[in-house]
């Protein structure tokens, strides 16, 4: 996989808030058809990280290359026409309207005048089904509510849109995390899926190690603001996966404070 | 990895949710209820209005539904229908719009000034030539003011104001609830300062809040020879001119009226006499009644026998048709010479309300003449209004950015919606339907009042609610807002025929109906966001 040019490279990347440094010389490269884990504690830099990658925050300083040409994003829509998806946590869905019209929202097919044109439904419903399929889901009413379907359903109907609106590099935030045990799996499953189609690079955030453990190919660990180890699964024991999470030694320290 | 190949014949995800068949899915739909209720009144309407005594399994033989009840329950519905439509569409996108009442008394009043004395743009400047004045510096003016343009240079200033409205709500991030609640006592103050302002005679010291005496514009036509005047004003022109006119009538016309008139003629004949019949009948009733109270037999037996026979009056004759008469009947088809004016305030359907009465025998009052002229054309503004949202709001993009502006604000916002611009688009929409109610109302009655509107923006809402939109956003639909509206509309009517009811309790019964659609709104919504 080495010899493959990375997706995205991401070169001693800096964001500064005023006079707080959230993110300080970060170092990133993610490969197409790998899964990427982005780990660390609550006020790492993960969400700074990723915001800076898809637009919404422009970086203070340092180098974002997509596909090895130097990008710099002032906006969210600039980052997403470069083919880099995000998936934020509440998923951007209108839980009301049908799985269709979320699927294509902002993005309808149409015939005619502005958005005064007639919307193609047949032609959006079974795109719909065709990319749901594709990535192992199966709706067999696309005009149902989104909100009748489960979070699974719901993470894999946003990461679909995404691939299908062009995401070749695919930023999901904390996937699993609002989900139950069985809901969950059927997310790793997707990112498994998507995975699998070789040409998307996937940046993976989450809090949890064993998710991460079971299905990426590469880690990178940051502590306030900053990274602190990184490697691949063959590398990396199960044990310096918890170390690194929870921000290095300080996990050490906990057990001697438990302890005493 | 995937369950399929893990065992295929598990079942997936999406066979969870329940097949239904059409029925099921029929009772699914949010608009049964109100459809529902929209029935009951119906019937409550068609049968209580059917006169005591009488027994008839046909609804429309009663006064809610003959001609002239459909005529103007119609009116009441589709007046408020052009309202809730926009209303309602506001509310999908998730906001609200207070002003829209206090819009309508404003559109009305600009158009009936307009209409009246013309339209000017006046700079004012301060000026020293003789101390210190405000002087004003007319731009331009326009006199005699056709129906179309004080229509569009009104549409001009109401639009601004709900783009004002929207842009200001957006922008500033202040409810709306607030903002156009100011916009309510803003726009009334203002319509009540221009009418004391303007509409002001020599010798008043303050204005009047009306404006009549406005020429009836919708019935101005082109008499052949003689001129544009209104339409009664050409019925009583002198006898020998009534003449000259019918002379340039076609041949063809004036055989079809003398056919129209002489079928009314004898129709009035005919309803006379049995009129004057069941009247005798009557007397001898009482006769009869007086004369069993007395005991005098001789006198029953004499009346009894009268009333057993029969009451014979003489046959009523049918009056003659008249060239007077035809040439009056004459003017009444001559078309109007302001369409515009026609186009809002004029009546519809003409060709089958006469058919319904020379044809079909229906459309008859007591006295045998034709009941309703047609439908008032604010019906057809509304249905066309309600035809255009519906494709706008389920068949378009447009529609799909309005349902996820009111779902999920930051969703839409992030999948590229632009937002901003749905909501300040709807806000400009209400101004648009506040605007053509109130040119409706205009050109229909040729008066304009300061408090006209009044509580419309409240009535909008409840339609809305009441045809199953959620307040909170991205849930409703156009049919819905429709029923809502016919039942908000028709509820008066229905309650007041009600024995022994208070008319008022309709009041009562909507305000139950108003929350108990809130609250089934609000669980369908439940119900599908629920699972989350």
């Amino acid at each position: 996989m080495s010899v493959q040019r990375p997706s995205i490279e991401v070169r001693n990347l800096v964001k500064r808030f005023g006079s707080f440094t959230a993110l300080n010389g970060i170092d990133l490269d993610v490969y197409p058809g790998e899964v990427h884990a982005l780990l660390g504690d609550n006020g790492a830099g993960k969400s700074t990280l990723i915001k800076a990658l898809s637009g919404v925050h422009p970086p203070t300083s340092g180098e974002i290359k997509v596909d090895g040409e130097i990008v710099q994003f002032q906006s969210p829509r600039e980052a997403s026409d470069a083919g880099i998806g995000t998936v934020y946590q509440d998923l951007a869905l209108n839980p009301l309207a049908s799985v269709t019209r979320n699927f294509f929202l902002g993005r309808e097919i149409k015939k005619g005048l502005g958005p005064f044109g007639l919307l193609q439904m047949k032609e959006m419903n079974a795109i719909t089904i065709a990319e749901m399929k594709k990535i192992g889901i199966h709706i067999s009413n696309p005009d149902q509510p989104v909100g009748t379907m489960s979070g699974g359903q719901r993470q894999t109907l946003a990461i679909a849109r995404a691939i299908y609106f062009g995401a070749k590099i695919l930023i999901l935030d904390e996937p699993t995390s609002a989900l139950g045990q069985k809901q969950q799996m059927e997310v790793l499953k997707t990112i498994r899926t998507v995975q699998k189609l070789g040409n998307i690079a996937i940046i993976l955030i989450t809090h949890n190690e064993i998710h991460a453990q079971l299905i990426a190919d590469r880690f990178t660990f940051l502590s306030l603001g900053e990274v602190i180890g990184r490697g691949t699964a063959q590398e990396l024991e199960g044990d310096e996966i918890k170390k690194l999470m929870a921000g290095g030694a300080e996990l050490g320290n906990l057990k001697a404070e438990l302890a005493a | 990895m995937s369950s399929d190949t893990l065992n295929p014949a598990k079942r997936n995800e999406a066979d969870r949710h329940r097949q239904k068949n059409w029925f099921q899915t029929m009772l699914d739909r949010p608009e049964i209820g109100p459809l529902g209720v929209m029935l009951l009144l119906f019937g409550m309407l068609g049968y209580f209005s059917i006169p005591e005594g009488q027994f008839s399994l046909n609804p429309f033989s009663g006064e809610g539904f003959n001609a002239l009840g459909i005529r103007n329950n119609f009116r009441v519905i589709a007046q408020l229908g052009i309202v809730a439509l926009g209303a309602g569409m506001l509310i999908i996108s998730g906001e609200f719009d207070l002003s829209v009442g206090s819009m309508i008394g404003f559109a009305g009043g600009c158009m009936a000034m307009i209409l009246k004395w013309g339209f000017a743009v006046i700079i004012p400047y301060p000026s020293f030539a003789d101390g210190f004045t405000i002087e004003g510096f007319r731009l331009f003016e326009i006199q005699n003011v056709s129906p179309l343009t004080a229509i569009l240079i009104t549409l001009c200033l109401t639009l601004s104001f709900g783009w004002f409205q929207g842009w200001f709500i957006v922008k500033s991030g202040i409810s709306s609830f607030i903002v156009t609640l100011g916009g309510l006592f803003f726009l009334r103050g203002l319509t009540e300062v221009s009418y004391r302002a303007f509409n002001k005679k020599e010798d008043q010291t303050a204005g009047s809040t009306t404006v009549t005496d406005l020429p009836d514009i919708k019935n101005i036509i082109e008499v052949p020879g003689l001129g544009e005047m209104e339409r009664e004003a050409a019925k009583s022109l002198p006898n020998n001119q009534l003449l000259e006119v019918l002379k340039t009538a076609p041949e063809s016309t004036v055989a079809k009226l003398t056919e129209q008139l002489s079928y009314a003629n004898e129709k009035v004949a005919a309803t006379k006499t049995v009129l004057q019949e069941s009247r005798m009948t009557q007397t001898l009733q009482r006769s009869l009644d007086n004369a069993i109270q007395s005991g005098n037999e001789a006198m029953q037996k004499m009346l009894q026998a009268k009333i057993d026979a029969g009451v014979q009056v003489p046959e009523v004759k049918a009056k003659a048709v008249t060239d007077f008469d035809l040439a009056k009947a004459y003017i009444d088809t001559l078309p109007t010479a302001r369409p515009v004016a026609e186009f809002f305030g004029g009546d519809i359907l003409k060709p089958l309300f006469d058919w319904l009465y020379y044809t079909a025998d229906w459309n008859v009052n007591n006295f045998g003449n034709q009941f309703a002229p047609g439908l008032y054309a604010c019906v057809m503004i509304w249905l066309i209004m309600a035809f255009f949202c519906y494709i706008v709001l389920s068949k378009t993009q447009a529609g799909n950015w309005i349902y996820s502006t009111g779902g999920n604000l930051s969703a839409a916002r992030a999948n590229g919606v632009p937002t901003n611009r749905v909501k300040i688009s709807l806000f400009v929409f209400t101004a648009f339907c506040a605007t053509m109610f109130a040119a409706c109302q205009v050109f229909e009655v040729n008066t304009a009042d300061t408090a006209k509107g009044n509580l419309k923006e409240l009535e909008a809402i409840a339609a809305a609610v009441i045809g199953g939109v959620v307040l909170t956003g991205g849930f409703g639909t156009i049919l819905g807002i429709l029923l809502g509206t016919v039942i908000f509309g028709i509820a008066k009517e229905a309650f007041f025929y009600i024995p022994g009811v208070d008319g008022s309790f309709y009041r009562v019964f909507l305000g139950a109906v108003l929350v108990s659609a809130a609250l089934t709104n609000e669980n369908i919504r439940k119900r599908i966001i629920g699972s989350a």
